[in-house]
């Protein structure tokens, strides 16, 4: 019966493999690609390409800023939609249902959803002439109005992503002993000083796998910004997509991935070091 | 009594603030052409028209589109179960060595925006004679789902007493008869859901499919590409047809939602 | 029927040793319990019986079979597991079917065996039922039933009755007894609960650290323990030892002498004796020696007293209606022939051969 040492190994082989044609080898081919020129020979050109492109500078701007403006808005979001639902007794299971709908919505379809409110003849101008500010409808969407286009993405990636967070920090909670809390609450401590004192620390795991997945997310963001506002909005999956698709440039698209590669693999690693993701949220 | 009444005012507030949007895409999908281009707008739907989403339907390469998209999602869904679920099932059930750096695989490709993977693999694609394939753009969304299906059906899988495969082994079924006669039947539910969980990844990836197809475009692929020159209406209806299932899958899997979620990313 | 003998077996997990060389002979229709505390490997050596572990070396034989390499399914055992591990997707029928449909055993056949099973354990009723509508005692009912259904040669039981709480487990001790009185099925049962194992078992193996340090009768076990921790692990409250000098081929209780079944080895010895092998009086009484009571506790058919000797405590029962309290000195009287003598360094008794 020693045979059945290998039987687990047999189990994970087709998946390791898998995961090996389709992850590690393009991992490394990216990089090659990045750092190749048409003739094989070793070149920085694709870097210096993207870097001295007119929309690389916005492009990361705009991606770092979108990351730092929406992750933690969805964390503290999701954190308070969180709580509350642990004072809803009745109609408790319909929330839930209704608060995770948007876990089945794709980037595209939550951008073309909030076109329909901050194009032109939108509803948010509709409601705006309806209140009396405007008489005319006003463009939101178009290069000259990088704010209100910025804050459309957030709109439209908070309404969608926050019940990612929400669904992994609820969760999280469940698994939080109720003793704890009852715990804390024997000895005193008010309904605030538990949440900061008892259940945020032991959320603290779920709080940084909820943090890495959306900022990894957040950094490739793409369909939503192209269906709100096409480039008007430069980010660095988008530029990526368009150097390969428009500009037929494999090179400088890898080195764009390649770009997205790192940021992510550094952003992973700083919320692994800092053992307080929380302090990241508030960063 | 008054928190409660502030608890339950809030959550109604959220469940709006998620609702709305999707009511609005709704309405302007069921309008006619003119309602969509009108201004201003009222909340309320004008007049119910099936216009706006005939007319996304008669586009050419709508129905190919969405044909795609099934037979891609489809094909990820298969893939996904059949590479995870063996892989969850070892994770599960034996102690072996290497069993944690094959973890650290399966969570690292967490911490990669893989959908970016699609770049260098489109270039070897062409080569292999799988770009503008659905065998292709599913082999990048298994990719995709392929660590979750693993992670939830190996939790899936040691939710399930290791006792009971035991008992009947000791009852004369060989390792494979226990699997089918026992595991299986007990598993089945979190394996559909796990499915549909696929299905979803897929049928929403949009970056993948977009640099790996050509004509064979999946529904987002078709969307996005013909975003810049296609009219509201069409935007519109396809938004709406884009979210429909999804809200389909998220209601059939709903009871698994934190298992999905919750143990995928532990 | 069958008997079940196992050779000389050794268990690794990783470095640790969880058998320890263990042979044992269980005869046809035998009921044996393994008894020992947590971690003593009692039910690794079960598994390795059912094959569901496997040896590291060592030979297990069913009868007059090997089945050192033969898998469960080969192996006419039938298990009950600590949990039940009942079929949750399967009626009650199905479950108790199971064994015999994977026999591919006729109809007629399946219908006659389950009836019979389900009569043994009085779960007729219940056939139709899916194992979530039952309670835990239900359960444990249809595991024994699947378990009997196959007819097995051997029976393996995993402590089959901790799930369950006291007042039931008390029932079901008695039923299983009963039982598989009837049935003389050749049984293995494993367990912690020392009761259980002494209101069960024709022989007892008990077990520690890997070993199996006695092997016989209970009421053997409980009155001649081979060493000190059979007789402390055996018996609520546990045996008493008491360190005591040695003179000669005698033992000294301040003047109380008795006499040593062999010479020990060194300059003292440990007398082992029962709590319910001392006599108190609260008078000087011969053949017997003070000590200080520390603890009154009654517990209904008797008083367990707590007392202190010469800086040792000892337990000792006394009638309810004894009257004491803290403080007293009570003289305690040693029942001839309840004695045991043991080594103070290795724990084994005196003039036992291991």
């Amino acid at each position: 019966m020693r045979s059945e040492r290998y039987i687990p190994y047999v189990l994970i082989l087709p998946s390791v493999l898998f995961l090996l044609f389709l992850f590690a080898w393009p991992l490394v081919e990216a990089l090659l690609l990045s750092v190749r020129g048409g003739d094989g020979r070793w070149t920085l050109e694709h870097f210096q390409r993207m870097a001295s492109d007119l929309y690389f500078k916005d492009a990361v701007r705009y991606t770092v800023l979108l990351t730092v403006v929406m992750v933690p808005l969805q964390v503290v979001l999701a954190l308070c939609m969180a709580m509350l639902l642990g004072g809803i007794n009745r109609g408790r299971d319909l929330f839930l249902y209704v608060w995770t709908i948007p876990l089945g919505i794709s980037d595209l379809a939550a951008g073309i959803a909030w076109l329909a409110i901050f194009t032109e003849r939108g509803y948010l101008n509709s409601f705006l002439q309806a209140v009396g500010v405007i008489q005319e409808p006003r463009l939101w969407l178009s290069y000259e109005t990088p704010a209100m286009l910025f804050l459309a993405v957030v709109a439209a990636e908070v309404w969608r992503a926050t019940a990612i967070v929400f669904v992994i920090l609820v969760a999280g909670l469940q698994l939080i002993p109720k003793e704890y809390g009852e715990a804390a609450e024997v000895f005193g401590a008010t309904p605030w000083r538990r949440f900061w004192r008892v259940t945020l620390p032991l959320l603290m795991p779920s709080l940084q796998v909820a943090l890495i997945l959306r900022t990894i997310l957040a950094l490739e963001v793409f369909a939503v910004v192209v269906a709100l506002g096409g480039r008007n909005l430069p980010v660095l999956a988008g530029e990526a997509y368009f150097w390969y698709n428009a500009y037929q440039s494999p090179g400088v698209a890898a080195a764009y991935s390649v770009l997205i590669l790192g940021i992510s693999v550094v952003a992973t690693l700083v919320y692994l070091r800092l053992m307080r993701p929380k302090q990241e949220a508030a960063a | 009594m008054n928190a409660r009444l502030v608890y339950l005012t809030l959550a109604v507030l959220l469940a709006l603030w998620v609702l709305v949007p999707i009511f609005l895409i709704a309405t302007l999908a069921f309008s006619d052409r003119a309602s969509v281009f009108a201004w201003p707008k009222g909340i309320l739907p004008q007049q119910f028209s099936l216009e706006t989403i005939s007319f996304f339907f008669g586009v050419e390469g709508v129905g190919k589109a969405i044909r795609n998209s099934f037979l891609v999602a489809g094909l990820t869904l298969v893939l996904a179960v059949l590479l995870g679920a063996p892989a969850g099932y070892a994770l599960a059930r034996y102690r072996f060595a290497g069993a944690d750096a094959y973890r650290v695989l399966i969570l690292m490709t967490r911490a990669f925006p893989l959908a970016i993977l699609a770049i260098p693999l489109a270039v070897r694609f062409i080569n292999l004679g799988l770009y503008d394939t659905a065998l292709g753009v599913a082999l990048v969304h298994t990719a995709l789902a392929l660590p979750f299906a693993v992670l939830v059906t190996s939790s899936l899988f040691l939710g399930i007493p290791k006792e009971l495969e035991e008992a009947a082994w000791t009852l004369g079924c060989t390792r494979v008869q226990a699997f089918l006669k026992v595991v299986l039947p007990l598993a089945l539910p979190g394996l559909a859901a796990t499915a549909i969980f696929a299905f979803v990844i897929s049928w929403n990836e949009v970056f993948a499919a977009t640099l790996l197809t050509l004509r064979e475009r999946t529904l987002p692929a078709f969307l996005l590409t013909a975003l810049n020159d296609s009219p509201l209406p069409f935007r519109f209806a396809g938004g709406f047809f884009l979210i429909v299932p999804a809200l389909v899958f998220i209601f059939v899997i709903r009871r698994y939602l934190f298992t999905l979620w919750g143990i995928a990313n532990r | 029927m069958a008997g079940i003998r196992v050779e000389n077996i050794i268990k690794l997990f990783g470095k640790v040793r969880a058998l320890n060389g263990v042979s044992l002979e269980v005869r046809d229709q035998e009921f044996v319990v393994l008894l020992g505390p947590s971690g003593c490997g009692k039910t690794t050596l079960l598994r390795i019986i059912a094959g569901l572990e496997h040896a590291d070396t060592g030979r297990v034989f069913i009868g007059e079979r090997d089945v050192t390499a033969l898998p469960p399914r080969s192996r006419r055992i039938a298990m009950v597991f600590q949990n039940y591990a009942v079929f949750p997707h399967l009626t009650v029928f199905e479950n108790i079917a199971f064994g015999l449909r994977m026999q591919k055993a006729s109809p007629e056949r399946v219908r006659a065996q389950v009836d019979r099973a389900a009569t043994l354990m009085h779960i007729e009723g219940l056939l139709g039922r899916y194992p979530a509508q039952l309670s835990g005692g239900q359960r444990q009912r249809v595991a024994v039933a699947r378990a009997l259904a196959v007819e097995p040669e051997v029976l393996l039981m995993d402590e089959p009755l901790s799930n369950l709480d006291a007042l039931l487990r008390l029932e079901m001790r008695a039923e299983l007894k009963r039982l598989l009185a009837e049935s003389r099925t050749t049984t293995l049962y494993v367990t912690h609960d020392q009761v259980e194992a002494m209101s069960l078992a024709d022989r007892i193996a008990v077990m520690s650290t890997g070993n199996v340090v006695q092997y016989d009768v209970p009421m053997k076990i409980y009155q001649e323990p081979a060493d000190t921790f059979v007789g402390g692990f055996i018996g609520s409250p546990p045996m008493n030892f008491l360190r005591l000098p040695v003179e000669g081929s005698q033992a000294k209780i301040q003047t109380l002498a008795l006499d040593l079944p062999a010479a020990p080895q060194g300059r003292e010895v440990l007398l082992g004796v029962r709590p319910e092998d001392l006599e108190a009086h609260p008078q000087p009484q011969p053949q017997s020696f003070p000590a200080e009571v520390l603890v009154v506790e009654p517990l209904g058919p008797h008083l367990l007293l707590t007392l202190a000797y010469e800086g040792q405590h000892l337990k000792v029962t006394v009638p309810p209606d004894f009257e004491t309290r803290p403080g007293q000195t009570l003289w305690l009287r040693p029942q001839p022939g309840r004695l045991r003598w043991h080594d103070p360094g290795s724990g084994e008794a005196l003039g036992h051969a291991r």
